[in-house]
């Protein structure tokens, strides 16, 4: 059983003039091809006028995963520009590497769902329902 | 099996260690291709835009065409018509490239008629950009028979176009294989199994070593389905175990379609046995594991990978066990085996029989009504129907793989409450 950190940020365009990022941090233990358990969900939500760069992007990654357990975090190659495995591991202070398992894959699948939609969630003032109508 | 000549011309200054892989991968791609190497022939040196190689060593492939007589020659390189015709002008013999060759071998591998079809469309989207030139040179040298053709040079780069648009029309529709083994496998409550995994891995010898052990009761009892698909009996129960073509590096994107299509039956599979070749460099072995994942990660729906570590004999036990840690992470249930000696086959065929999704007879009563009526027809295609009584009510003896069961059973709640 192996525990790594899943991480993916929603929001790299622009709205309304601003970049508004949530970045989603799980950490989870992987075996036999699975994902086994969640252990941590960790989400941080940014806000920049600028479009985000590389450093920018580990800097939100490594604030996000700040107090989690877990001994490799894995992102995808996309979010960190594209730009090589060691490269990218040499600007993160914790071990970093680009998803190769199936179970890898899975856990970056869960961190994007829940970035994605803490984002829709942050993004929506409707989304705030009254239980009963007088509140 | 027939002979060929491997020709590979080398980039200068390129690593030797890459030269010697792209070298080994052609001929593990000619012996998938049921070919024997008699003569390998290598060249450095920048593109001749007549013959590929130099003309001074295209003479020399051309004497030894002559001595060994090969049924082909086949270059690493991809080749342009012009060279491939100067090229089996002056061999008198068929000269082709690694795509063509590559195109063989999933056009003999290809089981249903889709992938057929992916095939050929493939075949022909290489020939496109090549018909009219083709045609040109056969003009340019008179060659007889075609000059007297009239129209044929439009009309040959035109039917090229036409059997293409018509191959994706059909391909479009979207009818499904019912020759496919899913039909067969759910009328008949079979388990799939596939063997998967890089060419070379040792997937044939592995297929071969576990059904051989049951040749005598599978020639009783069932007659054979195809030659890549057969019986095997895993501690009792009954599966359909296919053989596939290996994953290939570095795959052009004309063939990537064609490479999809020939893997239908793994990604319909129950469980997917993984073949790697622990015999070779760690870094293969872990570049290729991670490039098998992708591919099931873009098309797996839920097949249980199990991981085959092969060729485990050629290994001193302290050397297998750093690798099998080393490439762990990677590696989903795993099984050391050797596919020769037979090393681990029992273990493997336990872990495959924990990993059968589970049956379950069941007795189920369904009002008449419409819904009903096609949760039947759902049933007679999900699993096997022993026995349907239409009386008052609708009542089946129905065995299925326990998801089915669940569904089955709470479509009866519901609908017995209404
Ligand atoms: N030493 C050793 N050699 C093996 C073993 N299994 C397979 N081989 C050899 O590996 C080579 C390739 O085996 P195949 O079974 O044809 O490989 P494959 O995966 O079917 O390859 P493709 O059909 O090209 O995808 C053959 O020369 C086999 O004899 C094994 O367990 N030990
Ligand atoms: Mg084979």
């Amino acid at each position: 059983m192996e525990r790594i950190i899943a991480v993916d940020i929603s929001g790299r365009h622009r709205h309304n003039s601003r970049y508004l990022m949530v970045c989603a941090a799980v950490s989870l233990s992987i075996a036999g091809g699975h994902v086994k358990q969640i252990h941590d969900v960790n989400i941080k939500p940014f806000v920049s006028d600028t479009p985000p760069e590389v450093v920018d992007v580990v800097q939100m990654i490594e604030r996000t995963v700040e107090g989690m357990v877990g001994v490799t975090i894995v992102a995808e190659k996309g979010d960190l520009f594209n730009q090589s495995e060691w490269l990218s591991n040499s600007m993160f202070t914790a071990s970093f590497k680009y998803p190769e398992s199936l179970s890898e894959r899975m856990g970056i699948e869960i961190a994007h769902h829940i970035s994605l939609s803490s984002r829709n969630l942050l993004l929506d003032s409707r989304s705030w329902e009254p239980i009963k109508d007088n509140l | 099996m027939k002979d060929v000549i491997l020709v590979q011309r080398r980039i200068p200054r390129c690593s030797e260690s890459e030269n010697q892989r792209k070298l080994a991968e052609l001929r593990e791609l000619a012996r998938a291709g049921n070919y024997n190497v008699v003569q390998e022939v290598i060249q450095t040196r920048y593109p001749d835009r007549q013959y590929q190689i130099g003309k001074g060593k295209a003479e020399e492939v051309a004497e030894l065409a002559l001595s060994q007589k090969p049924a082909k020659i086949i270059f690493y390189n991809p080749l342009s018509v012009t060279q491939v015709y100067n090229l089996s002008e002056m061999c008198k013999c068929e000269v082709i490239d690694k795509f063509q060759l590559i195109l063989e071998i999933f056009a003999s591998r290809a089981t249903t008629r889709r992938s057929r079809m992916q095939v050929e469309l493939a075949r022909l989207e290489y020939e496109l950009p090549r018909a009219r030139k083709i045609v040109s040179l056969l003009k340019m040298e008179e060659r007889p028979g075609f000059m007297g053709l009239g129209g044929y040079e439009d009309s040959y780069e035109q039917d090229v176009k036409k059997r293409i648009s018509r191959i994706k029309k059909e391909l479009s529709t979207g009818q499904r294989d019912s020759e496919s083994l899913r039909g067969y496998r759910h009328s008949e409550g079979f388990s799939l199994l596939s063997l998967a995994g890089y060419t070379n891995a040792g997937k044939s010898t592995l297929f071969r070593t576990l059904v051989d052990e049951n040749v005598e009761v599978e020639n009783m009892l069932f007659t054979t389905l195809s030659p890549t698909t057969r019986y095997l009996n895993i501690n009792g129960r009954w599966t359909l175990l296919t053989d596939t073509v290996g994953f290939i590096e570095d795959l052009p994107h004309f063939l990537v379609d064609a490479f999809r299509s020939t893997l239908e039956d793994v990604f319909r599979a129950d469980i997917i046995l993984l073949v790697v070749d622990i015999s070779e460099p760690v870094d293969i072995i872990r570049k290729k594991l991670a490039v098998s994942h992708e591919i099931f990660w873009e098309q797996l729906e839920k097949a249980t990978i199990i991981t085959a570590i092969n060729k485990a004999d050629r290994l001193f036990p302290e050397e297998l066990s750093s690798r099998l840690k080393s490439i762990a992470y990677l590696a989903p249930n795993p099984v050391v085996v050797s596919a020769k000696t037979g090393e681990g086959l029992d273990e493997l065929k336990d872990i495959i029989h924990s990993h059968l999704p589970e049956w379950k007879r069941f007795t189920l009563e369904l009002p008449m009504s419409g819904e009903s009526m096609s949760a039947v027809s759902w049933l007679f295609e999900e699993g096997i129907v022993h026995s349907v009584n239409y009386g008052h009510n609708i009542v089946m003896d129905v065995e299925a793989r326990n998801e089915v069961y669940r569904k089955a059973k709470s479509l009866e709640k519901r609908l017995s409450f209404r």
